[in-house]
């Protein structure tokens, strides 16, 4: 059996060298690419990225990405993993710089965390924190409740409306730090910087 | 390696370093790693690149590098060699508007700041260039002027503690704002698991780092961990199968 092919799109943004040093050490194939032609024949797709999010919209829509990531995603056996930025591009929009409109392949909007004397709060929320889940998802398959993956981000994705398959973090507020919803899914955190259990959460999705 | 109050300290070339580290493996002992090229001789970023790219294969732990930054070019080398984070340390005060460009170019959270500091009687003083170039600048001054600077992270070290194996120098928090908003790791002074506890027990660190545990004392890092977390301190586990 030949391996999996991963595509990893790159917009320009975002630390990719990592993401497909992790689908490597998997045992797959890492294509990282920013060809749409790459892109809408993807069995598998990964959406990383760090940064602002205007900024990456404006990359993925000049680039046509956005409708490259449909094409793909409408052969049902196609899964999309956002990753950091990348899974709130996945959302309907983000209040930072003004509003900005996302892939809206999820309703949930993005907003920066807020600092008040009450919360006391650090921004950006950087390092392992505890991630709950009790939904039967495929991506925390084998991986308990309240484990630990590594953050790094000043804005989230919010719980409300709810969506399927959530796992949630707490930094001030509760936000969400992954889901899984039919073909696509996404997490706040880095999987591919969080040790053997960010590891075991990408074969999940390889075997998804 | 920077020790015994900043004087170099050769341990072992890359050879050296994978045969007794083996960072696949001291990953599960640490949450984070800092890479610092700490050269006093010209820098030869190629090489410390390719010594990055070989520390961090298969190392799937977050990853700060840096040493002697003075360009987004610079930066850029260090990110597709493995690195996720930027330590700036000299530039935060002889170049401002480099730290801003980072920050366009690659967000403020992949930005680490980076000050050395030297006691000279009740105050803390920064110094930059490997702790060479000691400044009029106070802590104290240089954390009020932070909320300015477009960076995620600080890394507070004690020049005067650092390779010393006496414990953190609490007392540079007490220059700490009141509202501080951004993610504090003290370092420079541990020796043993009890002042990684010290740390870490106060509300105003978020992290801690030592290179002592890591370099010179066999699987200090395993066993301050394990007692840590026996200590009820509240650290993830990461060796599951």
């Amino acid at each position: 059996m030949s391996k999996k092919q991963v595509v990893v799109i790159d917009y320009g943004m975002g630390n990719l060298w990592s993401v497909a040093s992790a689908i490597r050490f998997l045992g797959a194939e890492a294509l990282i690419t920013t060809d749409t032609k790459e892109i809408s024949a993807a069995k598998f797709l990964i959406l990383p990225g760090v940064g602002s999010f205007r900024r990456a919209m404006e990359i993925i829509r000049q680039k046509s990405i956005d409708q490259a990531i449909l094409q793909s995603l409408s052969q049902t056996d196609v899964k999309l993993l956002g990753i950091c930025l990348g899974m709130q591009l996945l959302g309907s929009a983000s209040s930072e710089d003004g509003n900005t409109q996302g892939l809206g392949l999820v309703p949930n909007e993005v907003h920066k965390f807020t600092n008040t004397a009450d919360t006391r709060l650090k921004i950006p929320h950087v390092g392992f924190s505890e991630v709950k889940h009790d939904a039967n998802t495929k991506l925390f398959s084998g991986i308990p409740s309240e484990s630990c993956f590594y953050f790094v981000h000043s804005y989230f994705m919010a719980l409300t409306p709810t969506i399927k398959g959530i796992a949630t973090c707490h930094h001030g507020t509760e936000f969400v730090a992954a889901f899984e919803q039919g073909q696509v899914s996404g997490t706040q955190f880095h999987p591919e910087k969080s040790q053997s259990m960010g590891l075991n959460l990408l074969k999940n999705f390889l075997e998804s | 390696m920077l020790s015994r109050n900043f004087r170099l300290q050769k341990v072992g070339d890359i050879d050296w370093l994978e045969k007794n580290y083996g960072f696949s493996n001291v990953g599960f002992s640490i949450d984070e790693l800092i890479v610092l090229d700490v050269s006093r001789n010209p820098r030869n970023r190629e090489e410390f690149s390719e010594v990055l790219k070989t520390l961090t294969n298969d190392c799937f732990a977050p990853i700060a590098a840096g040493g002697g930054i003075n360009s987004v070019a610079d930066a850029t080398k260090l990110l597709r060699s493995g690195a996720d984070k930027i330590v700036v340390n000299s530039a935060l005060h002889s170049n401002k508007q480099l730290i801003s460009e980072l920050a366009q170019e690659f967000g403020r959270q992949c930005i680490v700041a980076s000050v050395d500091c030297k006691q000279i009687e009740d105050n803390f003083y920064i110094a930059t260039n490997n702790g060479s170039n000691l400044t009029a600048l106070t802590l104290t001054n240089f954390l009020e002027q932070c909320s300015n600077l477009a960076i995620g992270e600080i890394c507070i070290n004690s020049i005067d503690r650092d390779g010393t194996g006496n414990g953190f120098q609490i007392e540079l928090l007490d220059c700490l704002p009141e509202l501080f908003e951004i993610p504090v790791i003290i370092c420079g002074g541990v020796g043993n698991f009890s002042h990684l506890a010290e740390g870490l027990k106060d509300a105003r660190v978020d992290a801690v780092a030592t290179a002592n545990l890591l370099n010179f004392m066999g699987d200090g890092l395993g066993s301050a961990r394990s007692q840590l977390v026996s200590l009820g301190i509240d650290l993830p586990i990461f060796n599951l199968h």
